[in-house]
């Protein structure tokens, strides 16, 4: 049977792991390899300070301890009692019996010890079973080399900084103090669901609690003191993550000078029992993990230190504060660290793993560095959540456009972590405005076929004027042609020339602003001179048909946002359909009335009236149907396309009959102030500030 | 002929009306124009016209409407139509009613000038 010696050893220590027999593995120099739970309770010292130790430096009788050593290799094995130093200082008397283990060549591989307690000489912790959670210490090794100038500082002004002063350096010490190692048990407790290597190479500050941090700094600066690299322990208060805990700190040793062991023992303060946690805490980190919506957690908690620091100064106009310090923003982007991501924002932004969005936040706003300054704005007014387009450049380079959603820390809550989501809305965008060019070819070719119809009209409308200036200018030649050439009359006439060209050239060009193929242009409209211009495109066939046509404009209406051609085509379409309705009725009843003003809400009104049949009953729900139509060469798409150039506008259009007889249509539309219509008339999504979106539950 | 001959004019659109007048007034024809059938009617019983110029397409009575209107009642009057309106039809109705002349706008001054000219001298004629 081929062994390999790694996954030897992991089975070997995922089995240990649960025994309730102290369980050592060493190499052959007596260097400790493994050290199980049940080793770390009843020898007091962690795995982690453990591993790596001459098994030597443990003993109470280095001595003895040798000729031990040289026995089991010699023996292959050896049974004995040994004593064993505790962190604090006690010695621990155990039984053990170790065993050399050799690889599949033969060769010596390691040597496993398992311990149990001296029955004899009366150990507190003589008790058999497993190590039940709360006797497993969360540990750590921490490097402590960054700060020591904080240190220094600390020495030297001990005996004259006040309280307040000595009380931040203290902070400042844990805050610059790096993680080296962290056990499971405190990934854990305080890890959130980052995991033990995320956790490395961190501020201890981001992960110990708050309250205690002056505590672990004094701990810290004992165990620097001792000159024999004893244990400093001290017991704190509960602190909802363990119930009365006990701290303990000590040097690593002289091989590794400014790296220090944190032992905290305590049991988890929370009623529920610790694999119910556990399963808990995995459903929920599984829920967030395959949540269809991109997320990160991020930590702007030194941020929200900063702003409360501005506030104090009396900053309130945050924004114009960010615009004269822009490296406020910068200090955001780079030292705001994401701290967890889920699957689905791995793959928004086409991350290798975790690894690749595990970083300062920057990378989500390299494409639009306003957005990262809009929500440092909204933590800084207190919003509870912010949510905007944007656009994101994703690191596979790929260009999103997404809606990205904060939910900011709640003010009272000690976990300072914002969420952001961002959904990508870059195939919705696109589909939208495939829509929008959708709509705007039918309505274009809904125009053009509303040209054909006026045709004959618009031609004849042209034809007065060229024939006025051809007769004028023919008569001019006449009144030059005369001996005494009449230059007052030849004036008169070349100025009605120069008039009837000019309607001329209006009417064609009235004609060609219909015709030509034009992306909508929302501006800012008078309503009611869209419905004076409009009524000019009928104006021929009205007057033909012997049609009256009575306008009512309401003045001061409020402007509204919309492309004129679109509006003029809206009106033109059901005034032709209003001349059509009335002009096979008597000619006492063909009236077509125009009003204008507002609804209840201050919204423009429109309503077109006439007396004509009125809509057939099973028709009246049909009317703005695509390709419904009731004349023999109609296609069916003016009133669809009327109603969805109405509702592109954000308004809405209604028929109904008249009680007396004939139809009404109404129209709504939005006044000016609803940005939105901007947005869906020409494809560009609202980039405007959304302070408070509909809950973003 | 003591009188200069008298030409009503009809077009519901001013700017063609008052270039068609100034014409004929150069050249020598005085010259009634009005807006609509219905009003040149009303003048029609009781001044003496030599020649109708009328468009066809206009509100209220279109100007087809006014030659049958005038076919009906026996009226000698010469019509002469200036219309921009090309269709065929109306056009074969309008002369199958005795209509002298048939333009289509723009037309030129020779041309309406010549026209009007024979259709007061063939209408001067014979019957006086």
């Amino acid at each position: 049977m081929t062994i390999v010696p790694g996954l030897q050893e992991h089975d070997d220590t995922g089995i240990a792991e649960f025994a309730a027999e102290s369980v050592v593995i060493l190499d052959r120099h007596g260097k400790v390899r493994y050290w199980n739970p049940a080793a770390e309770r009843l020898f007091g010292w962690p795995a982690l300070a453990a591993r790596g130790t001459s098994i030597t430096k443990f003993s109470s009788a280095p001595a003895d301890e040798k000729r031990a050593w040289t026995q089991l290799l010699q023996e292959g094995s050896w049974q004995g009692r040994v004593g064993r130093c505790t962190p604090d200082g006690n010695i621990v008397f155990a039984d053990v019996r170790r065993h050399q283990r050799y690889g599949a060549a033969g060769e010596h591989r390691d040597v496993i010890e398992f311990a149990r307690p001296a029955t004899d000489a009366g150990n507190p912790h003589a008790h058999g079973g497993a190590v039940p959670d709360g006797m497993m210490a969360a540990s750590w090794r921490i490097d402590i080399s960054p700060a020591s100038a904080t240190i220094a500082e600390i020495a030297e002004r001990a005996d004259v900084a006040g309280e307040d002063e000595m009380g931040r350096l203290h902070h400042h010490l844990v805050e610059i103090a790096r993680i080296v190692e962290v056990n499971e048990r405190t990934a854990r407790l305080v890890g959130g669901n980052r995991g033990r290597a995320l956790m490395t190479g961190q501020s201890v500050a981001a992960f110990w609690p708050v309250g205690s941090r002056g505590i672990l700094a004094e701990l810290i600066l004992e165990a620097l003191d001792d000159k024999n690299g004893g244990v400093c322990r001290r017991q704190l208060a509960s602190d909802g993550i363990l119930r009365d805990p006990v701290v303990s700190v000590w040097r690593a040793g002289s091989e590794q000078l400014g790296h220090l062991f944190i032992a905290v023992y305590g049991e988890a303060d929370d009623d529920r029992s610790y694999p119910f946690l556990r399963a808990s805490e995995a459903r929920y980190r599984n829920l967030i993990d395959y949540m269809p919506i991109a997320l990160w957690q991020v930590d702007a908690s030194h941020m929200g230190k900063i702003y409360a620091g501005l506030k104090a100064q009396g900053i309130v106009d945050f924004e114009r504060y960010l615009e004269q310090h822009p490296e406020l923003a910068e200090l955001a982007a780079t030292s705001v660290p994401v701290t967890d991501v889920n699957r689905s924002a791995i793959e928004l932004v086409g991350g290798a793993g975790v690894q690749d969005l595990i970083r300062p936040v920057g990378y989500l706003f390299a494409e639009s560095p306003a957005s990262l300054r809009r929500i440092m704005i909204g933590r800084f007014t207190g919003l509870k959540n912010h949510s905007e387009f944007m656009k994101l450049r994703t690191l596979d380079d790929r260009a999103l456009d997404v809606r990205l959603s904060v939910t900011y820390p709640e003010p009272l809550l000690e976990l300072d972590t914002t969420i952001f989501s961002l959904e990508d809305v870059t195939d919705r965008l696109r589909m939208e405005a495939q829509l929008r060019q959708l709509q705007a070819d039918f309505s274009h070719a809904a125009r053009v076929s509303m040209l054909g119809e006026l045709a004959s009209s618009i031609a004849h409308e042209v034809n007065q004027p060229l024939a006025a200036i051809v007769t004028n200018a023919e008569t001019s030649l006449r009144w030059l042609a005369r001996d005494t050439p009449d230059v007052g009359k030849v004036a008169q006439l070349t100025a009605r020339i120069a008039a009837n060209a000019r309607r001329a050239d209006d009417i064609v060009q009235r004609a060609r602003d219909m015709a030509v193929k034009q992306a909508p242009e929302p501006v800012e409209l008078a309503f009611n001179e869209i419905i004076q211009e409009s009524l000019l495109f009928v104006r021929h066939e009205v007057e033909t048909r012997s049609i009256r046509v009575t306008t009512s404009f309401a003045r001061n209406l409020p402007p509204v946002i919309g492309d004129r051609i679109q509006l003029q085509q809206v009106i033109v379409n059901m005034l032709i359909n209003a001349v059509q309705a009335v002009e096979c009725g008597e000619e006492n009843d063909r009236d077509i009335a125009i009003a204008t003003g507002t609804d209840e809400k201050g919204n423009l009104l429109f309503t077109l009236r006439d007396r004509g049949p009125g809509i057939a009953a099973d028709h009246v729900y049909h009317i703005f149907d695509s390709f419904f139509t009731t004349k023999p060469q109609g296609m069916g798409i003016g009133l669809a396309i009327c109603q969805s150039i109405v509702v592109a506008h954000g308004g809405e259009v209604s028929a109904s009959n008249r009680p007396g007889g004939g139809a009404e249509f109404r129209v709504v539309l939005p006044r000016a102030g609803g940005h939105a219509v901007v947005g869906r008339l020409t494809g560009n999504a609202p980039r405007s500030f959304v302070p408070h979106p509909p809950n973003a539950a | 002929m003591l009188e200069l001959p008298t030409v009503a004019i009809v077009d519901d659109d001013e700017a063609v009306r008052e270039a068609l007048g100034d014409l004929l007034m150069v050249s020598g024809l005085t010259c009634h124009t009005f807006a609509g059938a219905a009003a040149f009617l009303a003048a029609w019983t009781e001044c003496h016209f030599d020649c109708l110029v009328t468009d066809i397409r206009m509100p209220g009575m279109t100007g087809i409407e006014l030659v049958e209107r005038l076919h009906d009642e026996g009226a000698k009057l010469p019509v002469i139509i200036l219309s921009s309106v090309l269709d065929q039809q109306t056009r074969a109705h309008a002369l199958s009613l005795g209509v002298h002349a048939w333009f289509t706008k723009p037309v030129s001054d020779e041309q309406l000038l010549g026209a009007i000219t024979i259709a007061i001298e063939n209408n001067s004629g014979p019957g006086g």
